[in-house]
């Protein structure tokens, strides 16, 4: 059985790229954790609320997106995203790939994370509404000042556990030929004939960072539950 | 925008001359059926294993359980996937590396995807079914232990029974997830069903035709799905436990 | 058949069991009692070996739980518990409970073993609700039941668990009662329970634990009558108020 020679030597100079990559995983990670939870709070609670057009928008929007493949919704993005910016400002504005990926994940995260506050909100005791209502408060804020912040509150180790399934999926963007750390770890592999060891690099950065993340979040919620 | 909308176009015979571009979308959805399917049976069997490994009092072996979990957890799919095509055939001992190298694309594809997708998936069912188990009263294991089980009788019998049961609803979820997850193996040309959704928007003008129908078809898949999984919930129901009354 | 000599257990720092000390003759029926947290239900798990301890032994019919060489699951196969929740299998119908494991551990027939488990059930007063699922049936039903799959394995001593702790008042008498008969047909005997008034009908002696040891340990007419321990004079009067 002969050994495979593994020759590491490519990683080292390929710092400054492999590190432009990450930045783009980052970038669509970040973005989409932070309109998905805006966003996907908004759907939640347009699905608990009482207008009945409002709620059930709401929830053919989230089961369209979680039936759905996330390579079919990075692609359906990015065939729909450049001829609509087209349409509204006459050309396509900065990378057209990246703005894909951004609208693609921010929309498809919103379905899952909004699913998880739903959940969060009815995990918050129904009396919470009653009191808050009897003291004179209206619903909405009700909502916005006691009830969603103890959902958050349950839910965040949830959150964060769909963060880390977020920042992996990014590495799809690599079906519409955007480089994030992945796709630029395979080019970097590709182009230097180092394909099994920067495919290996890639899997290695991948576990360290989301298993440590992943332990940070099993002791937020060994502290939280007690 | 000026669009023309053609229906028509999956009638017409393909510009590869290879049947009509229905017969292509035809043929990814059976490759992404095929595929999902197979793993999934793949995953069943390794995600229970591991899955009960998780429970049972040998240290070493928890954690060897634990090791897989987690290492199939913390790497992207897509990651993975490449890692079985790309990295594996250079890893394996000579003979078996080129066996692999000079089967049909086609296969080298589908066996890759099909390990890739049943491995991670296992890791997915593995937790589902530790915590059915775990979720079960403790005096059911001491019950079984009292009668004289031995530590396997005791699983086959009184604890894995009732823990496949109550995980049906997750279960579920991992089965379609299954079906999404099969869209991966396009990076590496598998043609799946997304792939041909991208083979149709190459070759015909009909880009929003295309990925309408497949779409379609990904969510024919899913309502087919819940459909047979609640025939099974329904089947295996415990009357008087858990909502059976 | 019990030997109980010297059993200590600690669950880390803490220590549950304290050098206890007893045992059951044939055919004897021994209640144990004490308050919660005395350590009562961790001393009979003990005995099958369900629960593991670090000092003493307990010999049961001449083998040692304390020996790692000994196959604990043989022992058990004749060592017949009943639990506070019944524990019967969910997933199963009555006769599969019933027949389960005499079948897989006794190794007999199918047949053989269904028609003991009808037997049983019969005997118990069941006999209509063979093939329902314990789901079906009520708590006292189902522990009756559960004495029922016990006895199927026609074993040597009979191990109850506050048998009827979570039965609903008016189901403690139906389960009782099978086990008033139990006692008078000579099956050794070893209960946790707080039901005195059975205790005082069946029981030989009467062992009562507080706090891991065992405080007293008497015939059944000088316990009721005078025992000696204040503790126990306490546990009496306040149980015995019901």
């Amino acid at each position: 059985m002969t050994m495979h020679e593994y020759d590491w030597t490519s990683i080292p100079g390929a710092i400054p790229l492999l590190a432009k990559g990450m930045l783009v995983t980052l970038e669509v990670t970040l973005t989409a954790i932070a309109v998905g939870v805006v966003w996907g709070t908004l759907l939640a609670v347009a699905r608990l609320g009482r207008n009945r057009v409002l709620s059930w928008l709401a929830t053919v929007y989230v089961n369209l997106f979680r039936s759905v493949p996330l390579v079919m919704v990075i692609l359906w993005f990015y065939l729909i995203v450049p001829q609509a910016l087209k349409a509204i400002f006459g050309e396509s504005i900065g990378d057209i790939r990246l703005t894909s990926a951004l609208v693609a994940f921010a929309l498809f995260e919103a379905a899952y994370y909004s699913e998880i506050i739903r959940a969060g909100i009815q995990s918050v005791a129904k009396g919470q509404m009653a009191a808050g209502l009897a003291l004179g408060l209206t619903p909405g804020q009700t909502m916005r000042m006691i009830i969603l912040p103890q959902a958050f509150r349950n839910m965040l180790p949830l959150l964060l556990t769909q963060a880390i399934i977020l920042f992996q999926d990014t590495s799809l963007v690599y079906v519409i030929g955007l480089s994030d750390f992945f796709g630029t770890s395979y080019k970097v592999g590709d182009r230097d004939g180092r394909l099994v060891e920067l495919l290996l690099f890639a899997g290695a950065v991948y576990f360290v960072i989301c298993f440590s993340v992943s332990r940070v979040v099993k002791h937020l919620q060994a502290r939280f539950s007690s | 925008m000026a669009y023309n909308w053609n229906w028509e176009i999956f009638l017409q015979p393909s510009a590869t001359g290879e049947g009509t571009y229905l017969s292509w979308l035809l043929e990814g959805l059976k490759w992404t059926v095929t595929l999902s399917l197979s793993a999934w049976v793949i995953a069943l069997i390794i995600g229970s294993i591991i899955g009960v490994l998780r429970t049972v009092p040998n240290r070493w072996l928890g954690l060897l359980a634990a090791t897989y979990v987690e290492v199939f957890r913390n790497i992207p799919l897509l990651v993975q996937l490449f890692i079985w095509y790309f990295v594996l055939p250079e890893l394996l001992p000579r003979g078996m590396g080129d066996a692999f190298k000079q089967m049909n694309p086609l296969a080298q594809q589908f066996v890759s995807a099909l390990v890739c997708l049943g491995f991670f998936t296992a890791a997915r069912v593995a937790e589902q079914v530790r915590s059915g188990i775990n979720s079960l009263p403790r005096g059911q294991k001491n019950a079984g232990l009292a009668m004289g089980f031995t530590l396997p009788q005791v699983y086959r019998h009184v604890l894995l029974p009732m823990a496949y049961r109550i995980i049906v609803p997750p279960l579920t979820s991992e089965f379609l997830n299954i079906f999404k997850n099969s869209a991966v193996a396009t990076t590496i040309g598998l043609i799946e069903l997304s792939r041909q959704a991208q083979q149709l928007v190459d070759f015909t003008a009909q880009p929003y035709e295309a990925f309408i129908a497949v779409t379609l078809l990904y969510l024919l898949i899913n309502v087919a799905l819940m459909f047979l999984m609640r025939q099974v919930e329904q089947k295996v129901r415990v009357p008087g436990f858990i909502g059976g009354k | 058949m019990i030997d109980i000599r010297n059993v200590s257990k600690w669950y880390g720092q803490f220590q549950v069991l304290a050098e206890c000390t007893t045992s059951v003759r044939e055919g004897e029926v021994v209640v144990v009692c004490g308050p919660s947290g005395s350590g009562k239900s961790t001393l009979i798990k003990c005995v099958n070996g369900l629960e593991p301890f670090q000092q003493g032994d307990i010999i049961v019919k001449g083998t040692s739980i304390g020996d790692p060489k000994t196959n604990l699951s043989r022992l058990r196969a004749h060592v017949g518990m009943v639990f506070q929740n019944f524990e019967l299998f969910p997933h199963m119908r009555i006769t599969e409970n019933l027949t389960i494991g005499q079948i897989k551990v006794l190794n007999r027939s199918k047949d053989e073993a269904l028609e003991k488990g009808l037997g049983l059930l019969d005997r118990v007063g069941l006999k209509a609700q063979a093939n329902k699922f314990p789901g079906e049936l009520s708590g006292g039903q189902q522990q009756r039941v559960a004495i029922a799959r016990a006895l199927a394995m026609d074993p040597i001593c009979m191990l109850f668990d506050e048998p009827t702790s979570a039965l609903d008042p008016e189901m403690i008498n139906e389960v009782l009662d099978v086990m008033v008969e139990l006692a008078k047909e000579g099956m050794t005997m070893m209960c946790v329970t707080h039901e005195m008034g059975f205790a005082r009908k069946v029981a030989n002696r009467v062992i009562f634990m507080d706090q891991g040891k065992i405080v007293e340990d008497a015939k059944k007419e000088d316990f009721f009558g005078t025992p000696r321990s204040e503790r126990a004079q306490q546990f009496l009067s306040k149980i015995l108020q019901h």
